[in-house]
């Protein structure tokens, strides 16, 4: 008398996985220019966000409008003041130099090319030994993993890694190369899901990032997502230490959105996409972000 | 028979998440976790979240259920709504994109709604802008209070009253 209801309750599940794709919907994404009229509005600096070469620290003018802008002309250089984010950069040479005492380490995270100083600009890339496409976090994970060393995508001591690297490539132009193959493959994937809408609100991250730029939910303004990627990991009080991840993990659960695990597919293509959009900016690490 | 209650109350105990939710969610016996970051530990944490958020769709390639489609709502005349409840309601739920009258950190993602009461639109027509915008405009940010489940009719219904007497 039990089996007919095994039965049903298998056929349940399998007819929910047998369906054709869903109804989903997209901000438009083809052939379309941002709406960044808040923007202009606001501080009139968009169109050099977009293009890198125009890139000038003096278009924050007055130190107290730098808000405007969100903090992106407050990143060091031009913020010296000494925040956690230096402490993390710190303790991520620490933890870099003992697991890099017989250079397996730099040469597991290089895939055995160039030196640690082009890592951050370089990912994140194709990992034949992966399989897949990988952001540097997840690659740090996986060879302190080789080493017996727990150091799980988004936790402090893995992005403490992360941000020490980018610190030795400081000034570094951002350079992933997304025309061809797996990456090209994955940033058209992270496009996609850049412009998909999900959670509660049917939001998408391109609702608020390319379509309202400079316009204000209530206190926070939003900015555009040209450049972010130069300035992760970055140091937050109310986070510590805040690998882009776990950004994207915050922005979901802000948007009542339920979000990924870092590492995953989703969050991986996304980085990609958002890295891409960084290409040509310099790195310029330890970032303070506000709260 | 004991059989039988056993069989239905196992069908039951089926967790819907189990097909529903993605395996690469931050989810954890079924409900929304949010990641905690400890100081000099390797370990990422997980904490339950405030709200579970996991009947949503989430951007994972595996979640395989459908956007709720825009949705007509047929509201019934009398309004009969309460605008003190509205009030309340839409400082929770509206300030973040409409100016409110007497907020002091504006948001304007969304037309402000002071003076509402001027514009004299209908009262069905304002429900269905906050039942399901889509309607009128397909690609607009304004959540679908209603469709997705975010506020019962009568709380749409005191949205409207309080709206309307925006002088
Ligand atoms: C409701 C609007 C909203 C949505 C939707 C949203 N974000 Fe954000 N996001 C913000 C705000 C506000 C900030 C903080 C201010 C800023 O830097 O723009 C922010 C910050 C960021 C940052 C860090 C910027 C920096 O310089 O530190 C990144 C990266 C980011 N978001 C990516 C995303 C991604 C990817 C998605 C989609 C999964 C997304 N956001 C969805 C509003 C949003
Ligand atoms: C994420 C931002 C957002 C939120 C939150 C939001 N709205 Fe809107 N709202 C908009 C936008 C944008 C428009 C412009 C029309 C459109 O795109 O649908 C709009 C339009 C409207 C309109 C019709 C415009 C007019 O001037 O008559 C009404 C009524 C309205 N919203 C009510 C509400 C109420 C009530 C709430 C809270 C329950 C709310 N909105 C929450 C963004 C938002």
């Amino acid at each position: 008398m039990k089996t007919p209801f095994f039965l049903l309750a298998g056929f349940l599940t399998a007819s929910a996985l047998a369906q054709d794709i869903p109804y989903r919907e997209y901000e438009p994404f083809e052939r379309y220019e941002p709406i960044v009229s808040g923007d202009l509005m606001l501080s009139g600096t968009y169109q050099h966000w977009k293009d890198p070469a125009n890139l000038d620290f003096r278009m924050a003018g007055n130190p107290d409008e730098n808000w405007k802008l969100n903090w992106k002309f407050m990143d060091p250089p031009f913020n010296q003041t000494v925040h956690g984010g230096h402490f993390a950069v710190d303790r991520g040479e620490r933890l870099f130099k003992q697991l890099d005492v017989y250079g397996t380490f730099a040469s597991c995270l290089s895939d055995r090319s160039g030196s640690p100083r082009n890592l951050r600009a370089g990912y994140p890339r194709w990992r034949a030994d992966l399989g897949r496409v990988a952001g540097l976090e997840e690659v740090i994970e996986h060879c302190g993993a080789k080493q017996g060393r727990v150091l799980q995508n988004g936790s402090y001591d893995n992005s403490a890694i992360s941000i020490y690297l980018a610190s030795i490539g400081n000034g570094q132009p951002i350079n992933i190369d997304v025309t061809a193959g797996p990456m090209k493959a994955s940033f058209e994937r992270g496009r996609r899901l850049f412009h998909a809408k999900a959670g509660a609100f049917n939001f998408s991250c391109a609702s608020c990032h390319t379509h309202n730029i400079g316009k204000r939910l209530r206190g926070n303004v939003i900015t555009t997502i040209y450049g972010d990627v130069a300035h992760y990991p970055v140091y937050r009080t109310q986070y510590m230490l805040q690998s882009l991840q776990l950004r994207f993990a915050e922005c979901n659960l802000d948007t009542r959105t339920q979000p990924l695990r870092p590492g995953s597919q989703p969050y991986t293509d996304l980085e990609v996409f958002v890295t891409a959009l960084t290409n040509g900016y310099p790195i310029s690490v330890p970032a303070e972000r506000d709260w | 028979m004991r059989l039988l209650l056993a069989g239905l109350a196992l069908l039951l105990a089926t967790p819907v998440w189990c097909a529903d939710i993605p395996s690469d969610a931050g989810v954890d016996g079924g409900k929304t976790m949010a990641p905690q970051i400890v100081v000099n530990s390797g370990r990422l944490e997980w904490a339950p979240h405030k709200r579970d958020l996991t009947r949503w769709l989430t951007l994972s390639y595996q979640d395989r259920r459908a956007t709720p489609e825009p949705t007509r709502f047929d509201m019934k005349l009398p309004l009969a709504g309460d605008k003190a409840r509205g009030k309340t309601l839409a400082w929770e739920w509206c300030i973040a994109c409409h100016t409110l009258p007497g907020d002091e950190w504006p948001g304007n993602v969304g037309s402000p709604m002071v003076h509402y009461k001027q514009y004299k639109h209908a009262d069905p027509l304002i429900f269905q802008q906050i039942f399901d915008a889509r309607v009128f405009n397909p690609n607009t940010v304004m959540p679908a209070f209603g469709t997705f489940g975010l506020l019962a009719e009568q709380e749409i219904r005191d949205l409207v009253a309080y709206l309307q007497s925006i002088e």
